[in-house]
């Protein structure tokens, strides 16, 4: 059966130009799928290393009752293969040889960090090092500030209580880099080992137990499930996901590469289905005379059936093939850009779907306009029947539908993301529907048709059809690039307003309230003015509407912010960048009520009016709720849960001050000062999480870059793919209306004015759709405020016209220069 | 109908001029000699049938005849242009106004009305009220109840009535037709090429026409035998038809 065999070789489909199309988008479509997966989940591994470094681990647990842990703890994380480490933080006067010096002092085990690395120098002249060890016992690793404050040098000696230790590194930059308040400078770094024999930590001083944990995600979380029926209040679990200030940006992150991904997936099932369903009508002769030569629908069906599946193979190799180079490329751009070599990481995992988008592509897009080619009567051979109206698309359509949402949900699991992308094609294809009608409505109008631009407007009622799918097309991939454009530049804008040059990276606690102002004025002359200072008193919320409040919040609920105290504050006015989202901030002179932070309300359940009671020291303090905002967690400033007006339920509660302000790293010396004039206010420095923030930022900015270009090619070929669907019929018009006397320059200004038209109807629906499903996403997913994109509206339709022109231009090439001969010959 | 006076007013130079046309194709390996030292004279209202056996050149004739492709050597004289030496725009326009095309296969743009196919050459021409005249034509050959229907809802032979009308829209000077009843049965193939020869007697049109059937090449004035690329002596019977 060599006719049959040659009936179903890839080479030969090659050579039929739909087939070229959908295998070109099937191998796009597997390779973006593939590199955005594989490179998503590279990028996942590399940014939670880098934001699991802030916790030296993947998780930590804090004991901050001054008691360790039970060691059977450790012992189970470690028989479930998880690494661990200790850390013993606590604060103490250490003397050197000219003087002492209140510290905070890390005692760390072998395996600190398990996560992230530290930076030393091994003398003040020295270039800086990276180590991932801590120092050894009898050792001590100290800031660079305390060896100016006590005059000591490297190798001299540090007395930790009755514990002599040499000083061997400076110790520049740890990867936990104390983000919690309570630290106090100067830091100095010791062996966990060593911690008893100085004998400073006695039961019941203030210390704190940290464990770290590391290992795999799924490990983790067994582990806590296990442990944390066991846990006290005065214990806490922290993770990355948890932690509130990276988890936002990595989130974020996280939900953009998913939209990215799906835009791919919908991109590419749209370039399959519109090249199959050419394929098919391109079939329904070949079919109609295998038929007649005997052939049965089964077998027909067969055929065809065998042939899609080749297809498959072939485009999840070839997208295989192109995705494979793809990555390695990417993954080195992503090291070049953060300047250190990336663990290339190929994820077996990523590749599944890649698999599912070319299986679904080919059996939910592909196969039923295929399919239905054993439905061609054999009749066709004599005599042209009827072809497909485009009404047996409608199951297709909305299978097609339904998968893409499937996928797309299996993806991203965003219900959110699912909605937007479907209310935006709802309303992309309802206003499309309306102008689709207009259009022809108006279009029968103009019906002669000498100079182009009348040409034109007939071309597109000639071609209302085919119009009218190639613009839903169009406008389908223009809104889906520019959804994904417009939420890119709000996503980091959003992260460039959070985080700009000047974001304070020091923070001043425990300002005794007769300090304030000359702290304030400290700094004034130095040319760091301080931030708004806000009152903070350390209190738990024990108590809500009367009932204990752990009984009160269901037990299922994990709220940390009931584990542990919290800050809270009392202000007159309401920061800059929190918002009201329920209730009424306080009124002047109002001293009632509490102002609650949003997502804590949530997990709460608060309603106004409940009656919070909160225990401050041996005192409590009841009030309703007044307020509820929400806060930027991630702003660098002081943020409370908790906000009280003046002269409110805080009033005589012992506070200390708190803020932020902005100091450049030429002037960190005046920190030294600073200390030595303020001894009790601690110093909490930032800067270097600052950097890394926006190093992370930085690194997500290009990730997304990159993956947009891939997406923005997929669309591109999309469009390809949609406008040379119709080339063969284009061709023969072109030749028939050139013999019927045409001349060639009507002919190109006429298709390239029709397509400019189709090109700005197109960009101007998918802008449109865009700008709905940015706005429902931003409502959702990125809480961004949203904005009309003036910017962005206004080209977009300009630049498809011009584009599409082009392309038009491009693909009437043929058409002008095929001879009109090609009609006698009757080319089909 | 209504033109026939402008094109009474024929001058005495022939409609069409041809001498030692050469048409060759290269191929692959070599080249094909396809039609070899053609030489012939069409005159004004004449009506030649162009027979042969199939892959004789019959097509490649025609088509470099009507200036659709140009011939490798010698010279074609369409209507007093000499069509070797207008550009492919100029062509296009000469086409525009005094050429007419029946094919074998139609030809009809599927998304087109049989109106809107008959109207396409008036307005790629330019003419005035392009409807109306599409109308008439359309009546003539006898489908003007089918106004609004899309080929695909029309039988082969009422397809190539529209063709008809399509031909003759423009008012044509000459008018080519490659095997028009070839896709069509005896009676409708008949019936067709009636019409064909009436509004070509009608519009005093010249006729230049492929075919195998007998019968169709008898009713031309004049036929031309082609073999192998070559024109075997011309029919006695030949010569100017009045
Ligand atoms: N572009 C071309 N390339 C190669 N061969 C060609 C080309 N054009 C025509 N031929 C060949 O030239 C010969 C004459 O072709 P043509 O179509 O003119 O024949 P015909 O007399 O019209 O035949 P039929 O009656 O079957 O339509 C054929 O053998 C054909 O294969
Ligand atoms: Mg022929």
């Amino acid at each position: 059966m060599g006719a049959s065999k040659k009936l179903m070789s890839v080479s030969r489909d090659w050579r039929e130009r739909d087939v070229r199309v959908v295998l070109v988008a099937l191998i796009i479509a597997v390779a973006t799928v593939a590199t955005i997966a594989l490179f998503a989940s590279q990028l996942q591994r590399t940014l939670v290393s880098s934001a699991s470094s802030f916790l030296a681990a993947d998780r930590q647990l804090e004991a901050e009752n001054g008691r360790p842990i039970p060691l059977e703890w450790l012992e189970d994380a470690q028989s479930r293969g998880l690494e661990t480490g200790r850390m013993v933080e606590f604060s103490t006067m250490v003397f050197g040889e000219s003087g002492f010096q209140l510290v905070s002092v890390k005692a760390v085990s072998d395996e600190y960090p398990l996560r992230g690395e530290i930076e030393i120098q091994p003398g003040a002249e020295e270039p800086r090092q990276i180590v991932s060890q801590g120092p050894g016992p009898g050792q001590v690793w100290v800031n660079p500030r305390l060896l100016r404050l006590l005059e000591l040098d490297i190798g001299d000696t540090l007395e930790v209580g009755n514990l002599k230790l040499e000083i061997t590194r400076l110790l520049i930059r740890e990867p936990d880099g104390g983000f919690r308040l309570s630290s106090l400078a100067p830091r100095v770094m010791m062996h966990v080992d060593d911690v008893a024999a100085t004998g400073v930590v006695q039961e019941g001083s203030r210390v704190e137990y940290v464990y770290l944990f590391a290992g795999d995600e799924g490990v983790l979380d067994d582990y806590y499930q296990w442990l944390e029926p066991q846990l006290e209040p005065s214990h806490e679990w922290e993770g990355v996901r948890d932690g509130e200030t990276f988890s936002r940006s990595l989130e974020r992150a996280e939900r953009f590469l998913l939209l990215g991904g799906s835009l791919a997936v919908l991109l590419a099932a749209v370039a399959v289905a519109v090249a199959s369903r050419q394929y098919a009508l391109s079939q329904r002769d070949t079919v109609a005379l295998l038929k007649t030569l005997g052939l049965s629908s089964r077998g027909i069906g067969e055929l065809y059936l065998r042939r899609l599946s080749l297809w498959g193979i072939v485009g999840v190799l070839g997208g295989l093939a192109v995705a494979l180079p793809l990555f390695w490329l990417l993954v080195r751009l992503l090291s070049d850009v953060l300047e250190r070599p990336v663990d290339f990481y190929l994820d077996p995992a990523a590749l599944t779907p890649a698999l599912l988008t070319a299986l679904v592509s080919l059996f939910a897009f592909a196969y039923p306009p295929i399919r239905r080619l054993r439905n061609v009567p054999a009749m066709r051979v004599l005599r042209s029947q009827p072809g497909e109206t485009g009404r047996e698309a409608i199951p297709d359509i909305l299978l097609a539908v339904v998968a893409v949402f499937g996928l797309v949900w299996m993806y991203a699991g965003e219900l959110m993301l699912v909605a937007a992308l479907l209310g935006g094609l709802v309303l992309l294809l309802g206003v499309l529907g309306l102008l689709g009608w207009g259009m022809v409505a108006l279009l029968r109008r103009v019906k002669g048709g000498g100079n182009s631009w009348r040409l034109a407007l007939v071309g597109l009622y000639r071609h209302r059809r085919a119009s009218m799918a190639q613009m839903a097309v169009f406008a389908m991939t223009l809104m889906l690039a520019a959804t994904l454009v417009l939420v890119r530049s709000s996503l980091l804008d959003d992260w460039q307003a959070q985080l700009p040059d000047d974001a304070p990276n020091h923070f001043l606690i425990n300002i005794a309230p007769d300090a304030v102002d000359d702290v304030e004025e400290f700094w004034a002359t130095r040319g760091a003015p301080l931030e708004t200072l806000y009152p903070m008193v350390r209190g738990r919320l024990t108590e809500l509407n009367g009932e204990p409040v752990k009984e009160a919040v269901s037990k299922d609920e994990r709220v940390g912010a009931l584990n542990r105290e919290l800050n809270l504050t009392w202000m007159a006015e309401l920061p800059e960048d929190n918002r009201i989202v329920d209730g009424q901030w306080f009124g002047p002179g109002e001293t009632e009520g509490v102002s609650v932070e949003a997502e804590l309300a949530e997990k709460l359940g608060l309603q106004l009016g409940d009656r919070l009671t909160f225990t401050i020291g041996s005192s409590k303090v009841t009030e309703p709720v007044t307020s509820i905002r929400t806060v930027q967690w991630d702003s660098m400033k002081p943020n409370f849960y908790m906000a009280f007006p003046p002269d409110g339920g805080l009033t005589d509660m012992p506070a200390t001050w708190i803020t932020a302000f902005y100091l450049n790293t030429d002037n960190k010396l005046a920190l030294n000062d600073f200390s030595r004039q303020f001894p009790t206010v601690s110093v909490l420095e930032i800067d270097h999480i600052i950097d890394r923030i926006q190093q992370i930022v930085q690194q997500v900015t290009q990730a997304i870059e990159a993956i947009l270009a891939l997406i923005l090619a997929a669309a591109l070929v999309v469009m390809a793919a949609v406008v040379s669907a119709t080339l063969r019929d284009r061709q023969r018009e072109g030749a028939l209306l050139r013999t019927l006397g045409g001349q060639q320059s009507l002919l190109a200004r006429s298709t390239m004015l029709e397509f400019a038209l189709l090109g700005f109807f197109a960009g101007t629906l998918g802008v449109i759709a865009a700008e709905g499903a940015v706005y429902a996403l931003q409502a959702g997913m990125f809480e961004g405020t949203f904005r009309w994109h003036w910017q962005v509206m206004l080209p977009v339709p300009l630049i498809a016209a011009v584009l599409l022109a082009l392309f038009g231009r491009w693909q009437l090439r043929p058409v002008l220069s095929v001879s009109p001969m090609l009609l006698l010959r009757r080319l089909e | 109908m209504n033109q026939m006076t402008d094109l009474t007013k024929t001058d005495s130079s022939p409609m069409l001029r041809v001498s030692d046309l050469t048409h060759r194709v290269s191929l692959e390996t070599d080249t094909l000699t396809i039609l070899q030292g053609v030489s012939l004279e069409i005159n004004r209202g004449e009506s030649v049938a162009i027979v042969g056996r199939s892959g004789s050149g019959k097509t490649t004739l025609l088509g470099l005849l009507a200036g659709l492709d140009t011939p490798t050597e010698g010279t074609v004289e369409l209507d007093g242009s000499v069509i070797s030496k207008l550009s492919e725009d100029e062509r296009a326009k000469l086409r525009a106004r005094r050429v007419g095309f029946v094919f074998q296969s139609f030809q009809l743009l599927p998304a087109l009305t049989a109106l809107e196919n008959v109207m396409l050459p008036l307005e790629l021409a330019g003419m005035e009220a392009p409807e109306q005249r599409a109308r008439e034509l359309l009546e003539r050959v006898g489908l003007g109840e089918r106004l609004n229907h899309t080929p695909r809802q029309l039988s082969g032979g009422e397809q190539q009535r529209v063709a008809i009308a399509r031909a003759f829209a423009s008012d044509p000077a000459i008018l080519f037709a490659d095997e028009p009843t070839g896709n069509l049965d005896n009676r409708t193939g008949q019936a067709v090429s009636d019409l064909l020869m009436d509004l070509n007697r009608e519009q005093g049109t010249t006729l230049v026409m492929v075919t195998h059937d007998e019968h169709l090449a008898e009713r031309c004035g004049r036929q031309l035998h082609i073999e192998a690329g070559m024109l075997t002596e011309p029919d006695l019977a030949g010569g100017p038809a009045h």
